[in-house]
């Protein structure tokens, strides 16, 4: 054991033997439903206070949201002025109809509908395929190549902007798709690491017990990584789809840069056009908003499912 | 055990060890050839650039390390380290417990959960100018909301974004309503919790409070490890407030680093000398990441730990 | 247990990763020299501008008729809706500049002297329509050296709501620079038109300055257009006018600044800049909810005010001695490494013809050649339509051809600069913390080893 060095961030795990204990010891009493304890006045009293800090706290989180879709149901000059309105008068449901056909929007949402399906499938890929190696398998320079890895999300892109976009240009990509959706291939290279970093920290919750038994089996690492970790990593990938999605479908900046036919533009790109140097089209701009993050709300509501209800707080199973 | 350890090390050494040494690097290759074409040389470049004075639209000047000289002596660029650094210390740790509380809260069993989770989301996806406009008149002093609420309440109003003082932690405050990511994050770790373990534990007689502390807790640091990591290296690099609500006012309150970086690097076009305050930042990041890591050898606890 | 087919070991990892890691790095370091190469081929005009969606149509359709109406050109659009100066100087480092662009001053400047854009001046005698516009409008960065001349021509006026004036039994602001207000008069008049939620007026006993419900006038910040402007009127200025000077404390500009801010601190007849807010309702908002009765703003609004029906006005800022107004606007110019100069510059004149961009008689747009504002028939062109009102004539093409002076980033050098180190402090004195005599002192002192002279200005006009 001469040259193994642990990960970074571990520690030697006296408690998994007592976990093993437990599991051994105890046995799962089986339960009929509530049991006596349950029916206490705390647990109702728990129960009440649950549900009151949901509903306030949710009221709160939807001010944003309703702010949004009130302004874009209003005429400009009603949504600016202070102390603000909350009900149109009238409703200007033209609003609508008129930012979305201000701009090609359909055609917007094809361009970037496009690049969200290149860029999360090589995501999602490359990045549990880095993971995996660096959090699974040993080998020798590992936590150094992590660590450099890492680094390339510490310098701002500011800097590096000017560089990139003239390695791009060398390669005759410009005013193509090409270099927002190959850096996701290579592990999102640069912000992506996030990604590695992320899926690296959930493989490093699931007991090495299973890798072991599948290589005694003969099985090769691949076929660990692709039938036995990424099925038990559901959630995190939900996560990183989500993640990659959110960022595909607001990044202004690399198609701003890479982009200059009209007909490439994606839905940032056309939803910056509703401000001015002068003028400002409020309206239209609360209006494009609200159906541009409708899809999002959509793919975060269904992915729910892989994010199952765990266990109350007060114990019941759940 | 000890025999099967030998084994294991056995196995290891011999078969298990020269394959996983090769599929390692095999698996890695994507983000190191990503790493290799796309990162390392716009940061060489950058690199190169902060030792000369480029003025974009001339040819840039070799000038050694005069940038990083005349840097130290930038009364702007301690102002803008210690605004990020005030903004990092405050905003990181609320949004985390924010995150985790939260997170632990639409963990239950609840009725139309999916519904709610994504109501705890929402803030998250509203757009950065909607948002923007928004709060601004939330932090408006003589009609906005939190003060009609203060004033409400018999408490004294503040001036928020528009005072010096408030005007960072108003903006943390602002920030704290961003937990959405984080939240997905716990929420996503917390599935990985045994069930068993925590079945276990409350048959033995643990209360919420002791299965919090010794079951859930542990299993999730490797997530808090992650959102503390990243949270400080994003909220080092913050710049869309400064840039849409403050433009760096008052008077300097909220001059981000970026923010700063980015009018020298494009609106005054001293290319080099952004590039010198880059490298300083990723230095700055590069060690508060080591230490993180370091640190997080007594607190952080992974599955894998004895084998790995 | 199965291996993969190709095993790279450590030694080969290492030399492709010194390859790639050289490889990568040079076209990054190729921006340090190398041969440039403009966007557009021989015959490609590329054309980078902001604005809104609406701009862009009208953009857009110039583009395309001139297309259509000369042979062997095709126009492109860059289209650049935000972060303007990034993808600019993005561009601009890669070699990759456009034909023609809008610059703001400091870009403008900037890429002039590094000689990256063309000197326009050198083709005065080919294309005399360089000639003869309004003489601020010209972006003049050495003897005989043109960077570009405006887009489009703005002046600052005075907008005001009719009907708040009516209903106050008062008479409008002047729209003839002749007739314009003094400043105490425009005190007055707007402690006439500042009422409380009870209807008094801030002239009368009994006024409640914490519960104002209608604003008698906005003038903006202490550095702003309407600042300078009436700095100007009071023979006073931001910066001397060789540039070596700052002249933020000379007694003139103090007593302006002070003035301003008396306003909205010691008379309540302005709202303050946090009453303003941050991302302030736009002014015919203001104007139609009569939160503000009399808004001092740039021309531009006027495309606004007339698609709303808000019963407005136009009138001329109120002076101190003589009537003064600041003419302004953002610059195009053309990039000297463009492969076509002559249909450039056939295309930068065609960008500024009244007739071929509907910006104009929209109400967005002021031309820049004189004769737009002299010759009867021409100021017909863009003016006579329902979205210029009677009194654009005297209130502002007028005022625009005969009281309008340039703004100081215009011909001082180091703006950007200069700008950086004077708008905290001075935001002080807009938040009426600090009074306006103590800031420029000290702001003033900070502020001269940044001061580089100016640029010489030439006369075409």
């Amino acid at each position: 054991m001469s040259q193994e060095t642990l990960p970074i961030g571990t520690q030697q795990r006296p408690s998994v033997t007592r976990s093993k204990d437990r599991r051994s010891r105890g046995r799962v009493a089986p339960t009929s439903g509530l049991r006596p304890r349950d029916r206490r006045p705390g647990r109702m009293l728990g129960r009440i206070v649950l549900w009151a800090v949901l509903i306030i706290g949710a009221a709160a989180m939807l001010i944003p949201f309703l702010w949004l879709v009130r302004s874009a149901l209003m005429n400009d000059d009603q949504i600016l002025i202070a102390p603000p309105q909350w009900w149109p008068n009238p409703f200007a449901w033209g609003n609508f109809s008129g930012a979305l056909t201000a701009q090609p929007f359909a055609l917007y949402f094809l361009n970037t509908i496009t690049i969200e399906f290149v860029v999360i499938t090589g995501t999602v890929l490359t990045c549990a395929v880095s993971a995996f190696s660096f959090s699974r398998l040993r080998w020798r320079g590992r936590n150094v190549v992590f660590g450099i890895l890492l680094t390339s999300v510490m310098l701002p892109y500011a800097v590096t902007l000017i560089p990139t976009f003239i390695m791009w240009s060398e390669l005759q990509a410009l005013n193509t798709f090409i270099p927002l959706m190959v850096p996701a291939w290579f592990a999102g290279a640069g912000g992506g690491v996030f990604n590695i970093f992320l899926m690296r920290q959930f493989f490093l919750t699931i007991p090495f017990e299973l890798d072991e038994a599948a290589y005694i089996d003969g099985a090769s690492p691949w076929r660990v990584f692709w039938t036995i970790i990424m099925p038990l990593s559901k959630p995190v990938i939900v996560v990183v789809v989500i993640f990659t999605f959110i960022g595909v479908w607001n990044d202004f900046l690399g198609p701003l840069l890479y982009l200059s036919s009209d007909n490439k533009f994606t839905l940032a790109l056309g939803l910056a056009s509703f401000q001015g140097q002068y003028t400002a089209q409020w309206g239209y701009l609360m209006a494009a908003s609200t159906v541009v993050i409708l899809p999002i709300i959509l793919l975060f509501f269904f992915l729910q499912r892989y994010f199952v209800e765990g266990v109350t707080l007060t114990g019941v199973k759940g | 055990m000890s025999a099967e350890v030998t084994a294991r090390t056995r196995r290891r050494l011999s078969g298990l060890g020269r394959v996983e040494q090769r599929w390692g690097w095999f698996f890695a290759l994507p983000a190191i050839a990503g790493f290799l074409i796309f990162t390392i040389g716009p940061m060489i470049a950058s690199g190169v650039f902060s030792l000369t004075d480029w003025t974009i639209g001339l040819s840039p000047r070799f000038i050694g390390g005069r940038n990083y000289h005349t840097l130290i002596h930038d009364h702007l660029f301690w102002k803008s380290l210690t605004v990020t650094a005030y903004y990092t210390i405050g905003s990181v740790p609320l949004v985390l417990i924010v995150g985790f509380a939260i997170a632990m809260l639409l963990n239950q069993k609840i009725k139309g959960l999916s519904f709610w989770r994504t109501v705890y989301f929402l803030p998250t996806l509203v757009p950065a100018i909607a948002s923007a406009v928004l709060w601004i008149w939330i932090f408006n002093p003589d009609f906005g909301l939190l003060n009609a609420l203060l004033r409400g309440a018999g408490l004294p109003t503040s001036q928020w974004i528009y005072s010096e003082r408030a005007a960072i932690p108003s903006l943390i405050l602002m920030s704290t309503w961003g937990f959405g990511n984080a939240m997905v994050i716990f929420l996503a770790g917390l599935q990985g919790i045994p069930r068993q373990l925590l079945e276990a534990a409350s048959i033995d007689g643990a209360g919420t409070w002791a299965r919090f502390r010794s079951v859930t807790l542990p299993f999730m640091t490797p997530t808090i490890f992650y959102n503390l990591v990243t949270g400080v290296i994003a909220t080092f690099q913050v710049f869309n407030q400064a840039y849409v609500m403050t433009q760096g006012g008052p008077n300097n309150a909220t001059l981000f680093y970026i923010y700063y970086l980015y009018t020298k690097a494009f609106t005054q076009g001293q290319m080099g000398y952004a590039a010198a305050l880059a490298w300083v930042l990723f230095v700055i990041v590069l060690i508060v990441t080591l230490l993180l890591f370091r640190n997080a050898r007594s607190w952080v606890y992974y599955e894998m730990g004895d084998a790995r | 247990m199965s291996s993969p087919t190709w095993r790279p070991n450590r030694r080969e990892l290492l030399r492709f990763a010194g390859l790639g890691a050289a490889a990568a790095a040079v076209p990054g370091l190729a921006a340090c020299g190398g041969e440039s190469v403009t966007g557009g081929s021989t015959s490609e005009l590329q054309f980078m501008y902001w604005g809104s969606s609406f701009e862009k149509t009208a953009i857009e359709a110039m583009l395309t008729s001139f297309q259509d109406s000369h042979k062997n050109v095709t126009t492109k659009p860059l289209y650049t809706p935000d972060d303007y100066t990034t993808k600019l100087n993005t561009l601009v480092a890669s070699h990759r500049a456009p034909d023609l662009a809008y610059l703001g001053a400091p870009d403008c400047f900037r890429f002039g002297t590094a000689g990256n854009l063309l000197n326009l001046y050198d083709y005065i005698d080919k294309y005399p329509g360089l000639k003869d516009r309004l003489p601020y409008t010209y972006f003049w960065y050495g003897e005989d050296k043109l960077a570009g001349i405006q887009t489009a021509n703005e002046v600052q006026l005075l907008w005001y709501n009719r009907t708040a004036f009516k209903d106050a039994g008062l008479d409008v602001p002047p729209a003839d620079a002749a007739k314009a207000w003094t400043w105490d008069t425009f005190v007055e008049m707007a402690h006439k038109l500042t009422l409380d939620q009870n209807g008094k007026s801030a002239d009368q006993s009994g006024f409640d300055p914490t519960k104002i419900r209608q604003f008698g006038c906005s003038i903006g910040t202490v550095l702003g257009l309407n600042a300078e402007a009436l700095v100007r009127s009071n023979g006073g200025s931001f910066f001397s006018e060789d540039g070596t000077q700052c002249a933020l404390d000379s007694a003139a500009t103090v007593k302006v600044f002070q003035d301003i801010a008396d306003l909205a601190y010691k008379y309540h007849v302005a709202p303050t800049t946090t009453q303003l807010g941050n991302n302030a309702p736009t002014t015919t908002v203001q104007l139609k909810t009569r939160r503000i009765a009399m808004v001092a703003d740039g021309q531009w609004d006027l495309l606004d005010m007339a698609q709303s029906d808000l019963d407005f006005g136009m009138g001329v800022l109120p002076r101190y001695t003589k009537p003064v107004t600041i003419g302004q606007g953002g610059a195009t110019s053309i990039f000297s490494q463009t492969k076509n100069k002559d249909m450039a510059l056939e295309l930068y004149l065609y960008h500024n013809d009244p007739a071929k961009v509907k910006l104009f008689s929209d109400g967005l747009w002021m031309p820049l050649e004189k004769k737009y504002y002299t010759d009867p028939k021409l100021i017909d062109l863009w003016t006579k339509n329902k979205a210029h009102p009677a009194e654009f004539k005297s209130a502002v093409i007028d005022y625009a051809l005969n009281n309008a002076v340039a703004t100081w980033t215009q011909s001082i050098k180091n703006s950007a600069a200069i700008s950086e180190l004077i708008t905290p402090p001075l935001q002080q004195v807009d938040n009426g913390k600090k009074t306006a005599a103590e800031v420029c002192k000290s702001v003033s002192q900070k502020v001269q080893p940044l001061l580089k002279g100016s640029y010489p200005q030439g006369d075409l006009s």
